[in-house]
C-alpha cells in the first residue's frame, strides 16, 4: 500500500470513528427511572432513623416528625438496549390490607408505564435478598438475577445459628424480626431466588464485578445485611450509585445519620456512604431505596416525578443522548 | 358612712353586680377560646408533617378470641416450617453453587420430611373457628406440599438429575406462598419493612 492510499484509509477510519463517536457515547451512559412499587405508611421515624427519634413537643427540625412514609425504591435503568432493573420490590398483597402499605402495584405493571416490558428487563442487581427488594422477581422471566454469595452465605449463616431465636435468618417472633441481626428472608423470597439458579438466570457475585461497560457492583458488606451491594451507574448527569439500604435514606447519607439499621454494622454503613461519596463527589447522586423525601424537591434527584397508577410515583433522573423523556 | 342602701337601691345594685358578673365570665370564656384556638393552630403537628395516611388507613377487622387463640398455637408451627422450609431451599442453593455434594443435600434434607409429618400433625390437632377453617386447610396443603418437595428433592442424591430440585421447588414455592398468605392474615406484624 502506497503512502496515499494509506493516509486515505486513515481519513476514512477517522472519519467512520468520528460518525460512530455518538452512537458509542450514547451506549455509554444510561437512562434513569425510579419507580414507587408501594410505600410503607406511618412509619415511627425513629424505628427508621434513630437520630430523628420523635421527641413530642421538640421545635428541633431533627426530632419534630412523628412519622413518616416510606417508599420503595426500584431503579430502572437503560444502557443501549440493556433494560437492567435494581432490585426488585415486593408483592405481598395480604400484607398490604392489614398494615395500611398503599400505592403498590406490581412492579412489571409499574414499568409498563415507562413503555418497558417485563419480558425485555434483561438484569435484575438486587442491593440485597430481603423480601421488599427481591420479591417480584417472577415478574420477569427472562432477567438474570445478580446477588452477591456473600449475601446467601449470611442467610444460611443465621438460619443455622444454634443460639438465640431472636437470631435467625426467618424470624421467630410473631412481632416482626426488627433488629434481630439477619431477619427478612421469608420462604417465598428465597424460593423465587433459588428458582432463577435452578433455571441457570442467576449470577452470584463475589465481590466487585462489571455488568456491562461502566455499570459496576461493589459490595458493601454488612452495611445492611450480609452481602448488601451498591450499583455504580454512568448517565449524562454523572455517575450515580444505588444503595438500596446501605443508604435507606438521602437525608441520612447526607447528614452521616444510621438509617434502617436492623442488620447493619454501622460502621460498614457509613463506608458504604463514603463509597457513593468517593464515586459520585457527593451525596447528591446517591440513590436510596427508603427516602421519605422521594418524589419531592426535598430530594432533588428525584424531584422530575409524577404519579402512576395507584398513586405510585415515578421519577425521571437522567436520559442518554437521544433517550426521549417517558414522564408522563 | 352609709354602707347599705335601700332595699330597692340594694336590688339594683345586686343585678347590677349580676351583669357586671356574667358579662366579665362571657368574656373570659371568649378570650380562653380565642387562646385556645390561636394555640391550636400555632401548635406544630408533627404527624401532619411527613404523613397524610390516617385517612386512608385500612382498619383491620377485630381478632375474635378463639382466632387468637388459634394464631398463637400456630406459631410455634409455622416458626418451625418457615425454618425448615428455607434450610430445603439452601441444601438446593448450596449444592448448585457447588458448596455441597449430591449426598449432602440427601443430609440436609432428608431429616426435614419427618419434620413436615410431625408439623401437620400438630397441626390436625389445632381446632381452627369457623372463620379461619380455609386458612387453616391451607397451612395444611402447604406443610403437605413442602413434604412432596422434600421427597422430591433427595432424589438428586440417586441420579444427579437436576429435574429433581426444579419439580421440588416448584412445589416449595407454591407452599411458602400458601404459608405467606396464612402468615400475612394472622400475623400481619411478620415482615417490617427492611
Amino acid at each position: 500500500m502506497n503512502n496515499s492510499l494509506k493516509k486515505a484509509v486513515i481519513a476514512a477510519s477517522l472519519a467512520a470513528s468520528a460518525l460512530a463517536a455518538p452512537v458509542a457515547q450514547a451506549a455509554d451512559v444510561c437512562s434513569v427511572w425510579l419507580v414507587e412499587n408501594s410505600r410503607f405508611m406511618g412509619v415511627p421515624f425513629g424505628a427508621f432513623m434513630p437520630d430523628r427519634a420523635f421527641v413530642p413537643g421538640s421545635t428541633n427540625k431533627s426530632n419534630n416528625i412523628n412519622t413518616v412514609d416510606l417508599p420503595v425504591n426500584v431503579g430502572v435503568i437503560k444502557c443501549g438496549n440493556e433494560l437492567m432493573l435494581y432490585d426488585a420490590g415486593w408483592n405481598q398483597t395480604e400484607y398490604h390490607k392489614a398494615t395500611g402499605t398503599d400505592h403498590w402495584s406490581p412492579l412489571s405493571k409499574q414499568i409498563a408505564q415507562l413503555g418497558f416490558d417485563a419480558k425485555d428487563v434483561k438484569k435484575i442487581i438486587v442491593g440485597h435478598g430481603h423480601w421488599d427488594h427481591a420479591g417480584s422477581l417472577d415478574e420477569f422471566p427472562n432477567a438474570i438475577l445478580y446477588i452477591q454469595k456473600e449475601e446467601l452465605r449470611g442467610i444460611e449463616w443465621a438460619l443455622n445459628y444454634p443460639g438465640h431465636e431472636r437470631i435467625r435468618a426467618v424470624n421467630d417472633s410473631p412481632g416482626g424480626c426488627a433488629r434481630t441481626p439477619a431477619c427478612g428472608y421469608p420462604s417465598k423470597t428465597m424460593d423465587s431466588i433459588y428458582g432463577k439458579v435452578l433455571k441457570g438466570k442467576a449470577v452470584i457475585v463475589d465481590g466487585e464485578l462489571e455488568v456491562i461497560p461502566g455499570v459496576k457492583i461493589h459490595p458493601a458488606f454488612r452495611a445492611h445485611t450480609a452481602g448488601s451491594q451498591l450499583l455504580e451507574v454512568p448517565t449524562s448527569i454523572g455517575k450515580l450509585v444505588f444503595g438500596s439500604d446501605a443508604y435507606s435514606s438521602w437525608e441520612g447519607i447526607r447528614d452521616w445519620n444510621i438509617a434502617n439499621p436492623q442488620q447493619t454494622d454501622t460502621v460498614q454503613q457509613f463506608l458504604a456512604y463514603e463509597q457513593c461519596y468517593k464515586i459520585t463527589g457527593g451525596y447528591q447522586n446517591c440513590v436510596c431505596a427508603h427516602e421519605p423525601l422521594s418524589y419531592t424537591e426535598g430530594y432533588p434527584l428525584t424531584k422530575n416525578s409524577w404519579v402512576g397508577m395507584n398513586g405510585g410515583r415515578l421519577a425521571e433522573i437522567a436520559l442518554a443522548p437521544g433517550e426521549k423523556s417517558r414522564k408522563k | 358612712m352609709q354602707i347599705e342602701g335601700s332595699g330597692s337601691q340594694r336590688t339594683a345594685r345586686v343585678a347590677a353586680v349580676k351583669g357586671f358578673g356574667v358579662g366579665a365570665l362571657v368574656v373570659g370564656l371568649i378570650a380562653l377560646m380565642a387562646v385556645a384556638a390561636f394555640r391550636e393552630t400555632a401548635r406544630p403537628k408533627p404527624q401532619q408533617v411527613a404523613t397524610t395516611t390516617e385517612a386512608n388507613r385500612v382498619e383491620r377487622p377485630a381478632v375474635t378470641a378463639e382466632e387468637e387463640a388459634y394464631a398463637r398455637a400456630l406459631w410455634p408451627i409455622h416458626a418451625q416450617v418457615k425454618q425448615d422450609a428455607v434450610k430445603m431451599t439452601f441444601a438446593g442453593l448450596a449444592y448448585k453453587m457447588g458448596d455441597i455434594k449430591r449426598e449432602a443435600v440427601r443430609q440436609r434434607v432428608a431429616p426435614l420430611t419427618p419434620a413436615f409429618d410431625s408439623a401437620a400433625s400438630a397441626l390436625n390437632k389445632l381446632h381452627p373457628p369457623a372463620s379461619i377453617r380455609e386458612l387453616h386447610g391451607e397451612y395444611l396443603e402447604a406443610i403437605k406440599l413442602y413434604r412432596e418437595a422434600s421427597v422430591t428433592m433427595v432424589k438428586v442424591a440417586v441420579d444427579g438429575r437436576d429435574a429433581h430440585l426444579v419439580d421440588a421447588q416448584l412445589l416449595s414455592e407454591k407452599a411458602s406462598g400458601l404459608t405467606l398468605k396464612v402468615g400475612e392474615t394472622l400475623w400481619p406484624g411478620e415482615f417490617k419493612p427492611n
